[in-house]
């Protein structure tokens, strides 16, 4: 069988010996962009672009912009402008317009339009928030900038690759760890005050803001943990009921997972959800201080 | 080909046979190869391997009966896996922390003391000096672990931290020599403290 099969291969493969290689396209080659030696329809049509409303409040976005199917070309900066009267007040609101209305190769993640999923991080005007939460200022001479997350690597436009940062959170295993079986056979029980203690901890979203505003991370994100998992490892330490409190701190006992943080505190500054990373860490190097 | 080919597939057969066995209510008795040393075979490692089989697309599992090697359509994703952590050194670590703040705290009490007493004691000028020099040797140190990272400039690292160690013996040796044979840190700073 096998025999026969490279045989007729064999055969195949004499026809094409001399195929011209500069007239062979693969399939989804596309040669010059939709718009070059086009005529521009402001010259094709007769119908007019309705004027500006006197009231109307132009705003114009500089959006990074970078596509990766054109890997030689550099990232650069789109403009659009929007009216803001006919825009919903936060900055994703402006971003899905722009992605319905005027560019649909926009591409930017979101999901749940309301804080709590954490996809839409990104850097909007020298802050990292989350699109969603971040309201358009409604100065209309400021123009606005949206960044990815910094000094990550970009997928597509505002998509930052967050891999090292889960693979991170993997690390510090962020599940409740017990060796012994629950004393009524059913639920590990907490008192009041040991659940206090995950307030301010447990809301994280994950959305990479602190992280990505953090120096030491943007140099040592292969080592360093960052804030953002350097809280979910408090917030795991600081549980009641995990029992391997002691394994938690001593993975981070070394120079670089926990101790590059310099209490910089962009991390809590950036925080969306208005979290404090940086009071977790200085909790960590206090439970692990003599 | 076919002889290289049968161990294989009976192996698959097997493991799917297995799979079926634990994911089914039914007791197995279909397949008397399997039925045989059921009692060993079937325990939880071997359920997971087959379930691990099972979870494979079926193009990749009937992979071994093309004569042509299995070719990917895309690269590999890379693997999800959990960060490494660094080998743990708690003299790197907490200790090093403790120690450092303990300097740090230590050197402010040091600094005000003989100004604010208005004496001076070698010993304590001795002990600010030592103080000051281990305090700036964590710091650069710190400087050269932050932005010369051991993975991408491994011999860079290495001659600065080299360096680092030279330049805190040099001036190690440059403030016992200033306490030894001149007036000394403190009185030093007097005497250029004009205002």
């Amino acid at each position: 069988m096998a025999a026969l099969r490279t045989t007729s291969r064999l055969f195949a493969a004499t026809r094409p010996a001399f195929k011209s290689q500069i007239r062979t396209r693969t399939m989804a080659t596309v040669t010059g962009t939709a718009t070059s030696g086009a005529v521009p329809p402001s010259q094709t049509t007769t119908v007019k672009e309705p004027a500006a409303d006197a009231d109307s409040k132009i705003k114009t976005f500089h959006i990074y912009r970078w596509n990766p199917d054109e890997p030689s070309t550099k990232p650069r900066m789109q403009s659009y402008t929007l009216d803001l009267n006919k825009t919903g007040p936060m900055m994703l609101d402006a971003l899905i317009r722009i992605k319905n209305e005027v560019d649909p190769t926009l591409t930017f993640r979101r999901s749940c339009r309301e804080g709590i999923c954490g996809s839409c991080a990104m850097n909007i005007d020298g802050v990292n928030t989350l699109a969603c939460l971040c309201r358009i200022p409604t100065d209309v001479k400021a123009e606005s900038k949206i960044y990815p997350l910094p000094h990550t690597y970009v997928v597509k436009d505002i998509v930052p690759d967050l891999t090292q940062f889960y693979k991170q959170y993997k690390s510090i295993k962020p599940y409740l760890q017990k060796n012994t079986p629950a004393p009524d056979g059913k639920e590990y029980l907490q008192s009041k005050e040991e659940r206090k203690k995950l307030d301010g901890l447990y809301e994280c979203i994950l959305c990479a803001c602190c992280s990505t505003s953090c120096p030491s991370y943007w140099w040592n994100s292969e080592e360093y943990l960052g804030p953002a998992v350097l809280m979910q490892s408090y917030r795991w330490i600081a549980d009641s009921r995990d029992e391997h409190t002691e394994e938690r701190k001593a993975q981070l006992d070394n120079s670089m997972s926990l101790y590059r943080c310099h209490t910089i505190l962009n991390c809590s500054r950036t925080c969306p959800k208005g979290l404090n990373p940086g009071y977790a860490i200085a909790e960590i190097k206090k439970a692990m201080a003599l | 080909m076919a002889s290289i080919v049968r161990p294989t597939m009976l192996k698959q057969s097997c493991l799917k046979a297995v799979s079926k066995q634990a994911f089914s209510t039914k007791p197995a008795s279909t397949f008397p190869a399997i039925n045989k040393p059921a009692a060993s075979v079937l325990s939880k490692q071997v359920a997971r391997n087959a379930f691990a089989k099972s979870a494979l697309p079926g193009s990749m599992r009937v992979a071994a009966f093309h004569a042509s090697g299995r070719r990917a359509i895309l690269p590999a994703l890379p693997p999800n896996d959990a960060a490494k952590f660094p080998t743990p050194h708690p003299s790197h670590g907490s200790y090093h922390w403790t120690f450092e703040r303990a300097i740090s705290v230590g050197l402010v009490p040091l600094t005000i003391a003989p100004f604010a007493a208005g004496s001076l004691n070698p010993l304590t000028d001795a002990l600010l000096c030592a103080t000051i020099l281990i305090h700036s040797h964590i710091g650069f140190e710190a400087l050269i672990v932050d932005y010369i990272p051991t993975k991408r400039l491994p011999k860079t690292r290495k001659t600065f931290d080299w360096g680092l160690k030279l330049a805190t013996v040099v001036v190690g040796v440059g403030l016992y020599e200033f306490e030894t044979n001149d007036v000394g840190l403190t009185e030093g700073i007097k005497r250029i403290w004009t205002a």
